[in-house]
């Protein structure tokens, strides 16, 4: 098995980014693979709680939590959330806030590496 | 080299660009249109092509409506870049 870590950066709002990074992650931890799912610029927003869900779409807590049933580490990047008025107060259960070093180390640990999306 | 291309008229002239010794391109999200209407972007050879069958589905299409590409799920999508490919870029 092999380690990969998925780097975010497009918000779950006017983007299909977050879904196609939450399904491949999904499905490469079905697999027994060893993922890291990295929330950088816009997509920290996704980290937030208490989002209300959107009515026609997946509730992103309940994916996120089963990420992390399957054993899927979620970081968040401290400054960028910060930026966007997040701390770590607000940040949903089991999702770790990080600066960017946590991030680097762990795609220096990948066998693959994919960077979603852009600001 | 594996290359996901996301957006439907956006990035193709960086596409055509790369070089590498093998690359596969992933169409996901909106550039699975080029899939569908059989683009003139998927006619560039030595190139291995591949689309998400439920971004297909999530626009209507399926399988049918897609020839010489390789049709794949996300279960595909993750042994394509784990055995195949070591290198993955986003467009």
């Amino acid at each position: 098995m092999a380690t990969l870590s998925i780097g975010l950066f497009s918000s779950l709002v006017g983007s299909m980014n977050a879904d196609v990074a939450i399904k491949l992650a999904e499905a490469a931890a079905n697999k027994g693979h060893t993922i890291n799912l990295w929330f950088s610029g816009n997509a920290t927003t996704l980290a937030k709680k208490g989002q209300k869900p959107f009515k026609d779409y997946s509730h992103l807590k309940d994916m996120l939590k089963a990420l992390q049933e399957k054993g899927v580490l979620i970081g968040v990047c401290e400054a960028c959330a910060a930026a966007r008025g997040i701390h770590k107060e607000d940040v949903m259960e089991g999702i770790s806030v990080h600066s960017m070093d946590w991030y680097v180390a762990k795609v220096a640990q990948s066998d693959r590496v994919l960077h979603i999306g852009k600001e | 080299m594996g290359v996901f291309l996301s957006e439907w008229r956006e990035n193709e002239e960086i596409l055509g660009r790369l070089k590498a010794e093998k690359i596969g391109v992933f169409l996901v999200e909106n550039a699975v249109y080029h899939a569908v209407i059989k683009s003139p972007l998927i006619e560039k050879q030595n190139r291995d092509y591949y689309v998400l069958t439920e971004d297909l589905q999530t626009r209507g299409f399926t399988a049918c409506d897609v020839d010489n590409i390789n049709v794949v799920t996300y279960d595909n999508l993750v042994d394509l870049m784990m055995n195949d490919y070591e290198k993955l870029i986003w467009l």
